[in-house]
């Protein structure tokens, strides 16, 4: 369902899946790459979705001169550039979270509405870091491990991924810098947090909806960290619902079949 | 030990309720109703007075086995007018109402009480799913799903959102909110396997309220605490709630005509209507998801017709009988169960409201000062096991 493209940027190529019926949307991925799941698919079918391939993930090469957050987020702006010229919808899911975040900050024209889903980046030094042991890990990442679609990658790749973090943000939990900039930001914004997320603290999204001037802040009951995969229908209606209808998407607009809904 | 006084609030005024379910309301007076509501709000006003340290309303629907469809107006009423006691909710009904709303009446009280609020998560009697009309199979997933959302909407200083299975929300930011933080103390039902663990899930109090003999009421404790551990906390004594009736009376037999005839008004007349439409839903629905649990809730019903009287008191299910006597009784639950806390109903069906206020002043004076230290030296972790 999705087609594999490259797209030329100024400091090196970069592979990005293309596909879906609607207006575009920039996805950015997690720590574990591109990762086609049923949430994606199902948001797919109301929106065309662009999820490129950081530098350095997936069996990509790095690139020199993109080795931090903020030289990510530039490079991303330049394919929003090149591949939509004009302010796209962006969505970005732990890692791409923070990494959207930047990309606001830095790059206001490039971005026209942001989902933050399970944003890293912003975990109070006070709260404990998320546990590195991998049974634990995937009972952080997922509430229903047996929706996780089949591994396709190797260990080889997946260890490159997790090195490619540190490679753009070293040992950072909590990002200063981009904490201090949240004020900057002017997208309309929809930060969602899933209720059974052991990787984000609440402490984080909390902040973040403080923050940031025109956001929202949206429990998704019943996922872990992998949001998408996890409850893909909630997903998916709530990002397509938000990017349709953006400020008015607080209002009800009644079931599809337009029975009137009974209120408890 | 520690104690919360229950009064269902019936409508006594009937002699003959039928079995049909809803019952008709062509019954009521007004007038004797108005009368009864007040005098019902005094009895509980006077229960502070009495000791009590909980005083608890809660939610029926569509019979005169109680008047109470909101118990939020009435446990407003009861904050407003004491000062010292834990308004109970027991509870507002969950899955059939807005978990919003909820929250913010339950915010209210709080507030209004001065932090009093002892917040109820019922999930209610079957029938009451025909009366709001929600899906009894819909009951334990709702229960779970509203918990959450009613403790974000207390707890977050932020506006948020809630897009979940059964409620979705896309700003909610409560006012006012709970003086109590981040949550006001919760207290739920553990009859079942099912609802102990969801009680200890939640961090709440467990409220075992229709016991029927001390083997199994021992275990369903057991699978509250042992659930609490594994959710990282421990229960303390005054955590288990055991709920019982009592009259009290100068003779046992004097307390047990009394006790016995407003117990066969209670669920001879009161009671009709809503067994008629809860096995209809116990039958042809999955409000019991758990395996042998509605033939559990059914044997307990049975236990009410089947053992006399007597007995029942014998077993320890019932307070009944001379000060002295309650006394008794209530150190042996302690014994067997380890509980730190009792819930007491003593307006059973139509027992004479003079003999409520009797009972009260024999809690008061003689009963509560004698049983007062039991629970207070409880080591939790060896309670009841």
């Amino acid at each position: 369902m999705f087609e594999k493209k490259t797209s030329s940027l100024s400091k090196g190529e970069m592979t990005f899946f293309k596909g879906g019926e609607g207006r575009p949307l920039i996805h950015l991925h997690g720590a574990g790459g591109v990762r086609p799941n049923p949430g994606l698919e199902k948001l797919a079918e109301s929106v065309t979705l662009y999820m490129p391939v950081l530098p350095g993930f997936d069996g990509s090469a790095a690139i020199d001169g993109v080795d931090s957050m903020e030289t990510l987020a530039d490079f991303v702006a330049e394919f929003i550039d090149k591949e939509i010229g004009e302010a796209a919808d962006v969505l970005g899911l732990s890692f791409g979270g923070w990494l959207a975040t930047w990309l606001a900050v830095r790059h206001p024209k490039s971005v026209a509405q942001m989902c933050l889903e399970n944003p890293a980046g912003f975990r109070p030094k006070d709260v404990p870091a998320p546990s590195d042991d991998p049974e634990v890990r995937k009972r952080q990442m997922y509430r229903y491990p047996d929706k996780v679609p089949a591994e396709t990658k190797s260990e080889e790749v997946l260890k490159k991924n997790r090195e490619m973090l540190h490679h753009y943000h070293g040992d950072t939990s909590f990002d200063e810098a981009l904490a201090g900039q949240l004020d900057k930001i002017e997208a309309l914004t929809m930060i969602m947090h899933g209720t059974a997320d052991k990787r984000v603290p609440e402490e984080a999204v909390q902040m973040l909806k403080r923050d940031i001037p025109r956001s929202h802040l949206i429990f998704v009951y019943d996922a872990a960290h992998s949001m998408e995969t996890d409850q893909p229908e909630r997903f998916a209606h709530l990002v397509a619902d938000f990017m349709e209808r953006a400020e008015a998407f607080l209002v009800n607009r009644g079931t599809p079949e337009g029975r009137p809904q009974q209120v408890l | 030990m520690k104690f919360s006084y229950t009064h269902h609030m019936p409508y006594t005024g009937v002699t003959e309720a039928g079995q049909d379910w809803p019952v008709p309301n062509k019954q009521f007076d007004a007038a004797l109703g108005a009368e009864m509501f007040n005098r019902y709000v005094e009895d509980k006003i006077y229960a502070e007075q009495a000791g009590f340290d909980w005083i608890g309303s809660n939610e029926h629907h569509f019979s005169p086995y109680g008047m109470m469809p909101n118990p939020n107006l009435v446990g407003a009423v009861v904050a407003h007018r004491t000062k010292r006691a834990g308004i109970l909710q027991s509870g507002n009904i969950v899955p059939i109402t807005n978990p919003i709303r909820i929250a913010e009446e339950y915010a209210m009280i709080d507030v209004m009480s001065g932090g009093r609020l002892v917040a109820g998560f019922m999930r209610g009697i079957p029938h009451e799913y025909v009366a709001y009309n929600v899906s009894p199979d819909e009951s334990y997933g709702r229960m779970y799903e509203a918990i959450e959302l009613i403790k974000k909407a207390w707890s977050s200083p932020e506006p948020f959102g809630w897009e979940g299975e059964y409620y979705q929300f896309r700003a909610v930011s409560i006012w006012p909110r709970p003086i109590q933080q981040p949550y006001p103390r919760m207290m739920m039902s553990a009859s079942s396997d099912a609802s102990a663990r969801l009680a200890a899930e939640v961090g709440s109090s467990a409220g075992f309220l229709r016991i029927v003999d001390f083997e199994s009421t021992r275990k369903q404790i057991k699978v509250y605490r042992d659930r609490a551990r594994e959710c990282g906390w421990e229960p303390q004594a005054d955590d288990v709630m055991i709920g019982m009736n009592c009259c009290i009376a100068p003779t046992y037999e004097e307390a047990k005509q009394i006790l016995d005839a407003g117990q066969k008004y209670f669920f001879g007349v009161l009671g009709g209507g809503i067994r008629t439409a809860q096995q209809l839903v116990i039958q042809k629905t999955r409000y019991f998801q758990e395996e042998g649990a509605a033939d559990n809730f059914i044997a307990k019903r049975a236990v009410q017709r089947e053992v006399s009287f007597d007995e029942r008191v014998e077993r320890g299910l019932l307070l009944c009988g001379t000060p002295e006597m309650a006394i008794e009784q209530i150190t042996r639950i302690h014994r067997e169960l380890g509980n730190g806390r009792m819930n007491l109903s003593i307006k059973i069906g139509d027992i004479d409201d003079a003999h409520v206020t009797r009972t009260l002043d024999y809690l008061r004076d003689i009963v509560f000062p004698a049983v007062r230290h039991l629970g207070e030296d409880t080591d939790p972790a060896q309670a009841a096991e």
